[in-house]
Parts: structure tokens; sequence; C-alpha cells
């Protein structure tokens, strides 16, 4: 069951990943020409218009994006954090879903294995997928930037790790969401909204001082990609927080897809 | 003593507030072909699922070899094969896929067997699920509920969709299986097919279990049929308390009259055309279906 869930799975995440290599890619390769420009240096103009707490959303007031490391620790990890939660939010609601709405299930129930085996193996084949989206995002991009130019290592594997604790937390999260619905389509748009809800919430709680407290209901809060560069470490009060909340997911999908009724 | 294979004691079902299984009790003895029968929405395929716990149960107990049988009783779910009435595969897979795949559930070795049951049943393993008809699909279905070689089979409308080539096949493969030992549960619409195949027959409707009968008891019911053509025929089914409609001055009902009092109420009629026959079996199950009062 689970091999078969890994090859099920593959197509869909090969089409992820080449989204984020050919977004990576393409921007690679156009910002040295970018920076060399006339057109950069109104940019640089630009940005120091731009209000204080603006900058801090992208972290643009900690970082240049004079080099492709400075856009890649500012806007790349928007493109990172967004693009690995959509996924792992679409892949969470889907990989328990989709058997149902094909009507496959009721083949899988008849057979001799236990409903928590089942459980247990489609979220194991997920979670591997949305380990390896990051990572091997994170390798690429490396990659590529040793390439380009002279980057601190431990600051970069510990600013491209972060989107697993997002990754982790929208994954769990919309599989536990799975468990109670019976169509994919209303998953796939509850997957979406969480991921898109939770990236506002996370801009404005840094745009406005009176919101701080929203960055506690955004799940980007984990990723805590400021205090990485600013501090050069991961706050393990993050990590402590993804394994809890994973965790959480993880007993309450097992416990109540006991009693799943097939529709 | 007979060995009595799956039991259910009180079974009930309800979908919020409709009964759908009412305190069903049934028991299954080894190797016997046990007709499940029943019109549309009167509980066969909920009787089924509750069985095989597709859907759970608000009451009641289900035994199998005299032990409760549970959902996540892996050992008893290994002897049991089960063909639903509608079947759902991997559309992805090829036919070898998919049989490699159930195979894989199974520990002991059940190749044999499958190479023998996509043989009888002319199935082409290179071709895809996606691909497949109807009947084709349910070909594979009834082998991927025979190939673990169960002790207990659950077949909801196995039939449906196989040409009458293959229906005698399959009719084969359940006599060849029945004389093997294993119990058979059948549930389906074609009253033919319970007399033709089945050793007792269990009747359900609207949740409750109606009748158990051999289906020698059921053919030695002696149960008559009269069919009468007459143009004074609304006045016969007045005076005979007939709740059957006329079609074209005929009517058809069961009679409890002897020859001699039936001809003798009759004489007083203008009679074109009378027919007097024993009851079909389809005949004697309608009449199950359409009484009012019922007793188990």
């Amino acid at each position: 069951m689970f091999k078969r869930e890994v090859k099920v799975n593959f197509k869909n995440y090969l089409i992820w990943q080449c989204l984020l290599f050919a977004i990576f890619l393409i921007v690679f390769m156009i910002y040295p020409s970018i920076i060399s420009s006339d057109n950069f240096k109104q940019i640089d103009e630009m940005m120091k218009i731009f209000p204080q707490e603006v900058l801090a959303a992208f972290n643009m007031d900690i970082s240049s994006i004079n080099n492709a490391y400075g856009w890649l620790k500012t806007e790349g990890m928007t493109f990172i954090l967004l693009i690995t939660g959509c996924y792992s939010g679409i892949l969470g609601s889907q990989i328990l879903l989709k058997e149902e709405n094909d009507k496959t299930i009721e083949y899988l129930y008849s057979l001799p294995v236990k409903r928590s085996n089942i459980l247990i193996q489609k979220f194991t084949a997920g979670a591997i997928y949305v380990t390896l989206l990051t990572v091997m995002t994170a390798l690429f991009n490396l990659l590529a930037l040793m390439i380009m130019q002279k980057l601190n290592i431990q600051e970069y594997l510990m600013l491209s790790l972060s989107p697993l604790l997002t990754s982790y937390v929208i994954y769990c999260l919309c599989f536990m969401f799975a468990v109670f619905a019976h169509r994919s389509k209303r998953m796939t748009g509850i997957s979406l909204a969480v991921v898109m809800i939770s990236y506002v919430l996370q801009i404005i709680s840094t745009i406005a001082e009176s919101a701080d407290f929203l960055k506690y209901f955004s799940i980007f809060t984990l990723a805590d990609t400021r205090n990485i560069i600013t501090e050069q470490a991961i706050n393990p009060v993050m990590v402590i927080i993804t394994i809890m909340i994973a965790l959480f997911c993880l007993l309450t999908a097992l416990f109540y897809y006991q009693k799943k009724e097939l529709v | 003593m007979e060995n009595i294979i799956l039991e259910t004691k009180e079974l009930t079902k309800y979908y919020d507030q409709f009964l759908a299984l009412d305190h069903l009790n049934l028991q299954l003895y080894k190797g016997e072909i046990f007709g499940f029968i029943g019109p549309n929405g009167a509980g066969k395929s909920t009787t089924i699922r509750t069985i095989m716990h597709l859907i759970s149960k608000n009451s009641g107990q289900v035994f199998f070899k005299g032990k409760e049988f549970l959902a996540d009783d892996l050992s008893s779910k290994a002897k049991i094969g089960y063909l639903p009435s509608e079947i759902h595969l991997y559309e992805d897979l090829k036919i070898k896929d998919m049989l490699d795949y159930h195979e894989s559930f199974f520990k002991k070795d059940i190749h044999s067997r499958r190479i023998q049951l996509t043989q009888r049943l002319k199935l082409d393993e290179t071709r895809k699920i996606e691909e497949l008809s109807l009947g084709n699909l349910k070909k594979l279905g009834i082998i991927l509920a025979l190939m673990h070689e169960p002790e207990l089979l659950i077949l909801d409308e196995p039939t449906s969709g196989l040409d009458p080539i293959m229906q005698q096949t399959f009719y084969e493969i359940l006599q060849e299986e029945k004389k093997k030992g294993t119990t058979i549960f059948y549930s389906t619409h074609i009253l033919n097919e319970v007399s033709r195949l089945c050793d007792r027959v269990g009747i359900i409707k609207d949740g409750k279990l109606l009748k158990i009968e051999t289906i020698e008891d059921i053919r030695h019911k002696n149960l008559k049929y009269v069919s009468i053509t007459s143009p004074e025929i609304e006045k016969i089914i007045k005076d005979f308390q007939i709740r059957d409609k006329a079609k074209r001055n005929t009517i058809r009902f069961k009679n409890e009259l002897s020859a001699s009092q039936l001809i003798s109420k009759l004489s007083s009629y203008s009679i074109d055309d009378l027919l007097i026959e024993e009851a079909s079996i389809e005949d004697i199950f309608l009449h199950y279906y359409t009484e009012e009062k019922h007793h188990v």
C-alpha cells in the first residue's frame, strides 16, 4: 500500500517540484543582468521610500536584494513558503479522500488491513513528498547560489529547511480535516484557504504593530525567517510547536478515522 | 451439528431517523449457499455493508465462526471474500498489477488459484482497468473475491453485467466452492438464480427479515395461481376480494380454495378463460414481498 501511495503521488510531486525549479532557475539566470541594469538603481531608491513595516514584512529591512541570495532571503522565501504550503495542504487533503471519491475505499476496507494501517501508510507517503519538495528545492538553490556567489552555508541551510516547519503543520492540519470530510473538491478549497489566510495574517501582523498578536494565528510564524537571518538560529520553540501540532493532528485523525462511515 | 459460519444477532442500523435494519437475526451454515432477496431499499446491501464493517451498526453483533467479528479482526477478514454490487478499482493499474496488489495483502500463496480463475473467466491480465467493460470488471471482482480461497463468500448482485455463458461459468465455480465447504451469502434481485443455486433463502423487506426457508420447502408449498378472463372481471375481483388489478378483463391471483370450491364459486359468472397453475418460485417470493403481516 505504501509503495502504491508513493507511486500514485509521484507525478503530482514532480509537477510542483519542476514549478519551483523553474521559478528559481529563471530568477537566478536573469538576476545578474537585473542588478547591473540602470533600473535596479531606481528599484533601490524606491525601496527607501517604503515604510519600514512594509519592508519588514518581506525581510527587506534586514537583507539587501542586490544579490541573488539577498533576493532569496526576502521574496524568494515567500515563494517557497507559499508554494510548499499550497502543495502540502492539497496533498494532505487529497491523500485520504481520493480513495473515497474514486470509491476504491470500499475495496480497500474489505481487505485484511486495519484502518489505522491505511491511514499511517498514506500519511507517511505524503510526509515524504512534503519533505522532498523542500529538501530538493533547498539543494537546487544551494547549487545555483554556490555557482553565483559566496554565502553563509549555515544560515542558508536553516533558512531553506525552515519551510519544513510550516509545510508539516499545513499537511497535518489538512490531513486531519480530510478525515471529517467526504468530498475532495471542498477540501482543496479549504486547504488553500488555510495557506492564504495564514500568509495574510503574517503580513498584517508585521505591518501593523497593533495587529502583532495575529502572528500567533499564522502557520508561517513557525518558519521564523527573520530570526534565522538576524540571530543565525532556528528558535527551538517553533520546532517543538510544529511537532506538537503534527502529533495532535495525526492522533486525532487516527482516532476518528476508525469510526468514519462510508457514504 | 451444523457449523454456523456467519451469524448476526439483533443487527440494527439507522440512517439518521430511518430504520434500515431492524434487529436482524441470521445464521449461515458451513457449505451452504444462502440466498438473500428483497425489493429495492429492503436493506440487503445495508446488511452486507454492516457485516463487512464498511458502515457502522447502531446495535447488535456479527459473529464469524463463533467469534465476534470486529472491524480490525484481520485473521477473519482474510477468510472472507467480498464482491460488491458496484466495483470500483484503481483505474491507473493493469489487471496484472491489481491482482499483484491484491495478493500482497494475503500471507498464503494464492498465485496458482489466481491463474486458474483468470483462465477460467477468460480475463486478459495485460489490459488496463480503465478500458474494461462492466462485465469484465465484474469478472475481475469475482477473481478478487475468490482468489484467496475464502471460507465465506459475500456476493452482492454478482452476475449483473455478465453474459449468459459467463453466468453459467460463474454458477459452476460457486458449486465447486460449495463442494469445498465454502459458505456463500448470495444477495440478488434475480429470483430464478436463487431457486437454481441456493439451499436456503432469506427474504428481507423494510429492514426486517420476513422469512427464512429452504428452497425445497418453498417448492413444496403447493401454492396455486388462477388466471381468469371474463367480461364480469370487476365483479369477480370484488366478490373474491382480490387486491390486484385486472388487465384487459384478465386477473391472476393466488388461490386458496380447493378446485371444486373454486369452480362452484365461478359457475355464476360468465368465464371466457380459466387457467389453474402451480406457483413458480418467483410467484412465491413475490407473495412474501407483498403480504402485509409477516412472521419469522
